[in-house]
């Protein structure tokens, strides 16, 4: 049974755009060493269809997303899968039939395997250029004269081992864009406008279970140029008003905003959203990291031992000035 | 269609309104009103029963000369503020937040943070970020005795009025003297006696907003509610 089916994709493809299309049609798609797309079919015959079938469906997928000139292997280890994806036409699939697959690599050179150029060499020095040739020399002296990796590299032509395909998300791009006929011409109106795209985000990382670490602010002006603002979000938020409070505190920086035709907001970094502990009887609680968000950008902007938190240690000493002790809330 | 039109011409007058006026600016009647109920601030007895006290989005002064007993109401105000878990962010361009004295009044210092600011610019700058975040419930600024050199005037403060109308925090100000330009609800505070034992100074009766009657004792004990002054009168004219 061919299991899996890897896809060449040549450099100046839309990498992130076949993944997304791969991710969005198979269970688990991986990223090879060499860059090519592995995808585990085991166990989606059923539900896809035989794997030959998927394997040209899936190229033409890829091909509706911008990925031409893509090529699809498909074999009983990710390995062969590959290699053969590697050697056949853009648009084509080949596919090695269990138990062929000695008959497939046997006859390739020995810059298929994972080995190193040197390796390559010096086995080139003693007439060993082919996959074959290698397998046929006994395991144990390979892996004395050339060590670990060439005892890997003979494990993987001969499937006893097999790769393992980790799925990989496309990065989904939280963002939202607004383009205004009017131009914005003050902070609050913007922050106004804003909070409705910071909304917006929020929802997305609500329904993913994610936390915005680091937000990026695009805004086109006109007769000047466009104004980037990077932010990061401590600690983690999904909730639109931290959002937007911290865009605030950076358009604050910024003396002159100008004319604003379009603002783009972006997560850039995030991080899986956390529960937080507070207390039963006190509502107000839930905002006590809020105040240390409000205290470290203080502390940012004024400077050290300026936000304080009074401790008492003497409450009877003689000099008044003796009874507390101030530590930074934020260090 | 005609109610997406209707609908976007309201998000347009309240962007307008809200650039005006600043963000939050607008809110549900309903929504408003509990909300400010719920978020009412306790001074002192006699002082919340004339006024609506201190609540989120409302500014206050207390203003008097030294030793009026401003600190020492505001100190209550702080532990009014943190009554429900809130956080009170305490501006101290003078450095002279007395923490032993708060203490007696009640107020958790875990859940005070104190700024020392020390210009007009960094104090704007601490209690606009305050009024802004959620995170605290009030937010003092005790602009120091008027002889200190890190003089803030109550007047300085004007930028922070537009910021608390929209804030879920209160704003309390604490001043030697009464602002000349700029209008914001005040308590004023008089000395109308003194209490002296063995020839020493023990305490003072202060008027607060010409009607609540507070005694200070000079050791920093709690400030004891007298009444207001009308119950006094009317008390005083029964017996």
């Amino acid at each position: 049974m061919k299991s899996y089916l890897a896809i060449a994709v040549p450099e100046l493809a839309p990498r992130a755009r076949i993944l997304a299309a791969l991710c969005a049609m198979l269970p688990r798609v991986g990223v090879a060493d060499d860059g090519a797309f592995v995808c585990d079919l085991r166990g989606t015959e059923r539900l896809l269809g035989a794997p030959l079938r998927v394997a040209r469906n899936a190229i033409s997928v890829c091909g509706a997303s911008g990925g031409q000139s893509l090529s699809g292997g498909l074999g009983t280890t990710p390995f062969v899968a590959r290699v053969a994806a590697s050697r056949t036409p853009a648009g084509k699939v080949s596919e090695i039939p269990a138990g062929a697959e000695r008959a497939f690599l046997d006859v390739l050179p020995l810059d298929v395997l994972p080995l190193d150029p040197k390796v390559i060499e010096e086995l080139a020095l003693l007439g060993v250029r082919r996959i074959g040739e290698l397998l046929a020399l006994p395991r144990g002296s390979v892996a004395d004269r050339f060590g670990q990796s060439a005892a890997i590299a003979c494990a993987l032509a001969t499937g006893e081992l097999v790769e393992d395909v980790r799925g990989v998300a496309p990065r989904r791009r939280i963002r939202a864009k607004r383009i205004w006929d009017e131009p914005v011409d003050s902070r609050e109106r913007l922050i106004f406008a804003l909070r409705a795209a910071a909304d917006e985000l929020a929802e997305a990382l609500r329904h993913d279970g994610l936390a915005a670490l680091r937000l990026r602010l695009v805004l086109e002006r006109e007769e000047l140029l466009p104004l980037r603002l990077e932010r990061s979000l401590l600690p983690p938020s999904a909730e639109s008003a931290a959002i937007v409070r911290s865009l605030r505190w950076g358009l604050e920086e910024i003396p002159t905003l100008g004319l604003v035709t379009s603002a783009a907001l972006e997560i850039t970094a995030v991080e899986p959203a956390r529960g937080r502990q507070i207390g039963l009887f006190a509502p107000d609680g839930a905002h006590a990291e809020e105040a240390i968000s409000v205290a470290q950008f203080l502390r940012t902007r004024l400077g050290p031992a300026v936000v304080l938190q009074p401790r008492i240690v003497d409450a009877d000493a003689r000099l008044p000035e003796r009874a507390a002790e101030w530590e930074e809330v934020v260090r | 269609m005609g109610s997406a039109r209707a609908n976007t011409a309201l998000a347009e007058a309240i962007a307008s309104v809200e650039g005006r006026f600043g963000t939050h600016v607008l809110a549900h009647g309903a929504i408003a009103e509990r909300q400010a109920a719920e978020r009412r601030i306790q001074l002192g007895g006699s002082l919340d029963a004339q006024t609506p006290g201190l609540g989120s989005g409302a500014p206050l002064a207390f203003v008097g000369g030294g030793s009026a007993g401003k600190v020492a109401l505001a100190h209550r105000a702080a532990a009014g503020a943190q009554r429900d878990g809130g956080t009170v962010l305490w501006i101290d361009p003078s450095a002279t937040f007395d923490p032993l004295a708060a203490l007696r009044a009640g107020v958790d210092l875990t859940r005070v943070f104190v700024v020392r600011a020390k210009t007009r610019d960094d104090v704007l700058l601490a209690a606009g970020a305050a009024l802004r975040s959620d995170g605290f419930r009030l937010a003092v600024v005790d602009t120091g005795p008027q002889l200190s050199p890190s003089r803030i005037s109550i007047d300085d403060l004007a930028p922070l009025l537009p910021i608390v109308r929209s804030s879920p925090a209160g704003l309390l100000v604490i001043s030697d003297t009464r602002a000349q330009r700029l209008a914001i609800p005040t308590f004023s505070f008089a000395r109308v006696g003194w209490a002296a034992r063995f020839g020493r100074t023990t305490g003072w009766t202060a008027l607060v907003a010409e009607r609540a009657l507070f005694h200070f004792a000079a050791l920093g004990a709690d400030p004891r509610d007298l009444g207001t002054r009308g119950a006094l009168i009317e008390k005083d004219l029964t017996a």
